[in-house]
């Protein structure tokens, strides 16, 4: 068992040299750089990435993924408040902006797919509906007035509801009216809250509870990404349950993201002359943005490395049983080619050159790199 | 005799003067403004020590209801809701204080809270003249063209629009790209062959858009330019910009490319390349994102270095331009948070960020009781210019459409607060004139 898990890995690893030797060699046949030296510095940076990576027998990736973006992003942990809590405390500002990025249009996109007659952001409905009433629950007729189709029958809402909440891991409670109002017949409400380990967890910095009334409002710091880290810290608890995560989409579209992180956190930054237009840029705040090569995000050099990059995130956070998720076709391959659109203005574009805002989990990543490569050289 | 039945008229299809509009606007606004004075009034006179007990309140409040003598149905169900909004809030602020501010200072509080929205609502109702005379001194046009100057500027050409932008860009990209990007977007149609309509930019185009700036900044090919054979020019190819997008799902997108690529400042070489107009070309250079370089053939090439808001802005200033053929979408989505920005504006420079009333300002109920009367005011051809046929009259829309007010973005946040400031500078003018 140790052996074939020993073997997948080795493989995993090779398969990444491959990778490189192939983005190496696209770089070096076409020069797409308008800052001197850039090539070679990325040229340096992918020649280093195949030496240092294998070794130790791939002890850089465990660092940047099972330290940083599994503490990050998908803690090991089986408690959902405790995965919460660590997941909600590494947000940042600029960090929430560039998660939300990402993965906001992944989650959509799934939240889409559950709800699919109603075109809207689904996460933007999910915070306003929390956030017109005062006692921080959702009840199911709110949520068929907002996504519910006239076209089609109420069970068909009641089963979408279903999946969206355990999506986000909420939890629902049963009121029971003896005789309503309108028919004098017996009727059942269904609300929907987050479970209680977590409101004490939002009651920091995200819910103000009003004893005096009785009331629980959301605070204004109450936004998409606290069902971002709901979506997140299910996922973490769930990761050995793939039905209960939404199947290989969610594997397959989580992996591709962190990949591209990974990816964005190893590309060297590059010192431009003092006299390059891009510093007078408003657009362009040196102070927390760093010019990188922009080669890399061609599609000849990207796609060598996106595949096997996906495929070590996936076996280092969910193990074979990830691994085996990961789907290797032609169109997910096109998919993965979408995906580093997705960067949009997180990865922007200034004056022709390819800017990256230096979010924590970046540094946190470029630093192991670092850190390791000057390790080695010592010895 | 025939009895056969005239052909009914569609209902919100007639042409609205601007007298017709005006009053309706005016008519929530100059009844919720009657309703916060007598509750001053009332708090003002009543013994500080008598607040202490919220039931006093709950009894003044049955004894004014029972005064009202408006008639109309829609008036007094809207009158009976505000009121109570604002005893409401009242008596939460009452309960959450009383133990541990005095009594005497809550009431100040009140009294101030609702001094404050008075103003705000004494400007809102004197936000224009009604015979539109001296415009430069009302409050809706100095507003309205403060917005527009920053975000849809109106210029002679192009060229001039663009620049202008683009000036504003570095404070403002995120709100001019917003401008753009209507919530509705599922309702729009890329290519409409009877008209020449112009739509938003849905997630989709967006992306679309941000893949050409890529393919254009990573990897350009480059070919004659037509009207200087002299020069090269950049160009991508099109199969290139929907490579990534399977199962067809960009195909109409596809297909209305040079729909597309008009919006954009690009056209289509033989069918095949994607390439920047030469009155794009010369806008591009201007703002550095082109540069050149001589060939050894003596050519001269021109080699792309677009920013991520190159050719959003030209989009911006198409539209800005032909602004007369905008999809019924995307006039809506303007005027809407045209509307906002100055509603919003008002109220951030009238009520302290501390007032108790601001959340009956921003309810749904309210906003789309002022909101789209604002929208169509801002329509008239003084202002931004848009045809106020367009905008709906459906209140679930109107639903659909400002519930998205909620999720507003930060740069957002900061134009309302330096149209606030704007409107604090403007009313110190007036004064002194």
């Amino acid at each position: 068992m140790e052996k074939r898990t020993n073997s997948s890995w080795q493989n995993l690893l090779q398969s990444f040299e491959k990778g490189l030797e192939l983005a190496i060699d696209q770089v070096k046949k076409r020069d797409v750089e308008s800052i001197p030296g850039a090539k070679d510095a990325l040229v340096q940076r992918l020649e280093n990435m195949k030496l240092h990576f294998p070794r130790n027998n791939g002890d850089l990736f465990k660092k940047a993924v099972n330290e940083k973006i599994q503490f990050f992003f998908f803690p090991k942990t089986k408690n959902f408040s405790e995965a919460f809590s660590k997941i909600l405390n590494s947000r940042t500002h600029e960090q929430d902006f560039i998660i939300n990025e990402l993965l906001n249009g992944f989650v959509t996109s799934k939240a889409k797919a559950i709800a699919s007659g109603t075109q809207v952001p689904i996460i933007d409905r999910m915070v306003e509906a929390f956030s017109k009433r005062n006692d921080f629950h959702i009840v199911d007729h709110q949520f068929y007035a907002m996504f519910g189709d006239p076209n089609k029958p109420r069970h068909y809402v009641k089963n979408q509801l279903e999946e969206l909440v355990n999506m986000f891991g909420l939890i629902s409670k049963k009121l029971i009216i003896e005789k309503d109002v309108r028919r004098s017949e017996e009727k059942v409400y269904t609300f929907y809250t987050f479970p209680d380990d977590i409101i004490k967890i939002l009651e920091e910095k995200y819910l103000i509870l009003d004893t005096k009334l009785g009331y629980a409002y959301v605070s204004k710091n109450f936004d998409r990404n606290v069902f971002i880290c709901m979506f997140l810290a299910n996922v973490a608890i769930n990761s050995d349950n793939i039905e209960k995560i939404g199947g290989s989409y969610t594997i397959n579209g989580i992996c591709a993201i962190f990949a591209l992180i990974l990816l964005l956190s190893f590309m060297p930054k590059l010192s431009v002359d003092e006299t390059n237009p891009i510093l007078n840029d408003p657009g362009y705040n040196e102070s927390n943005m760093s010019v990188i090569p922009k080669s890399w995000m061609m599609r000849q050099v990207l796609e060598p490395l996106f595949e096997p990059l996906i495929k070590i995130i996936a076996y280092r956070l969910g193990g074979g049983l990830w691994l085996s998720k990961v789907i290797d076709s032609e169109i997910n391959k096109r998919i993965h080619n979408q995906i580093r659109f997705l960067l949009k203005d997180v990865n922007k574009w200034v004056l022709g050159e390819l800017v990256r805002v230096e979010i924590p989990i970046f540094v946190e990543i470029a630093n192991i790199f670092a850190e390791i490569v000057v390790g080695y050289d010592k010895e | 005799m025939s009895y056969s039945k005239k052909p009914a008229r569609k209902s919100g299809r007639k042409r609205e003067k601007w007298t017709d509009i005006l009053p309706r606007y005016l008519t929530f606004i100059s009844h919720m403004r009657p309703i916060l004075r007598e509750t001053r009034k009332i708090v003002s006179d009543l013994d500080a020590d008598l607040l202490i007990d919220t039931e006093i309140l709950d009894k003044i409040r049955e004894e004014e209801e029972k005064r009202n003598i408006r008639k109309v149905r829609a008036l007094s169900e809207f009158s009976a809701m505000y009121r109570s909004n604002v005893y409401e809030i009242i008596k939460g602020f009452i309960t959450k204080y009383r133990g541990t501010i005095p009594i005497i200072d809550i009431k100040d509080y009140i009294i101030e809270f609702l001094h404050e929205s008075i103003g705000a609502l004494y400007i809102l109702r004197h936000i224009t003249n009604p015979d539109q005379k001296n415009l430069d001194d009302t409050y809706l046009y100095s507003l309205s063209k403060f917005i527009e100057e920053r975000l849809f500027h109106k210029g002679a050409n192009l060229r001039m629009i663009y620049e202008k932008l683009h000036k504003f860009s570095t404070e403002y990209y995120e709100c001019q790209r917003h401008l753009l990007q209507s919530h509705t977007y599922y309702r729009e149609k890329l290519d409409n062959s009877d008209s020449f309509e112009i739509p938003g930019i849905s997630p989709k185009m967006y992306q679309i858009i941000n893949n050409i700036t890529s393919l254009f900044n990573l990897d350009p090919s480059f070919g004659v330019f037509p009207e200087r054979p002299d020069y090269e020019i950049p160009m991508i190819l099109k199969s290139d910009i929907f490579l990534p997008y399977i199962d067809s799902i960009a195909n109409a997108e596809e297909e209305s490319i040079e729909n597309l690529a008009e919006r954009i400042g690009m056209r289509l070489i033989d069918d095949l390349f994607l390439a920047p107009k030469e009155e794009f070309v010369n806008i591009l250079e201007e703002n550095n994102y082109l540069r050149t370089n001589k060939q050894s053939d003596g050519t001269i090439r021109y080699l792309p270095q677009f920013s991520n808001e190159t050719l959003i802005l030209h989009y911006l200033a198409f539209v800005s331009q032909r602004r007369g053929f905008l999809s019924k979408e995307l006039i809506n989505w303007i005027s809407m948070n045209f509307a906002f920005l100055i509603y919003m504006g008002i109220l951030k420079w009238k009520l302290s960020d501390e007032n108790i009333f601001y959340s009956i300002f921003k309810d749904l109920q309210t906003n789309e009781k002022i909101l789209p009367y604002l929208m169509k005011l801002i329509c008239f051809p003084n202002y931004l210019g848009l045809d106020k046929m367009k905008i709906r009259d459906s209140v679930q829309y109107r639903k659909e459409i400002f519930n998205f007010i909620g999720s507003q973005i930060d740069n957002l946040k900061d134009l309302i607060n330096e149209v606030a400031l704007f409107c604090e500078k403007f009313d110190k003018e007036r004064k002194k004139n």
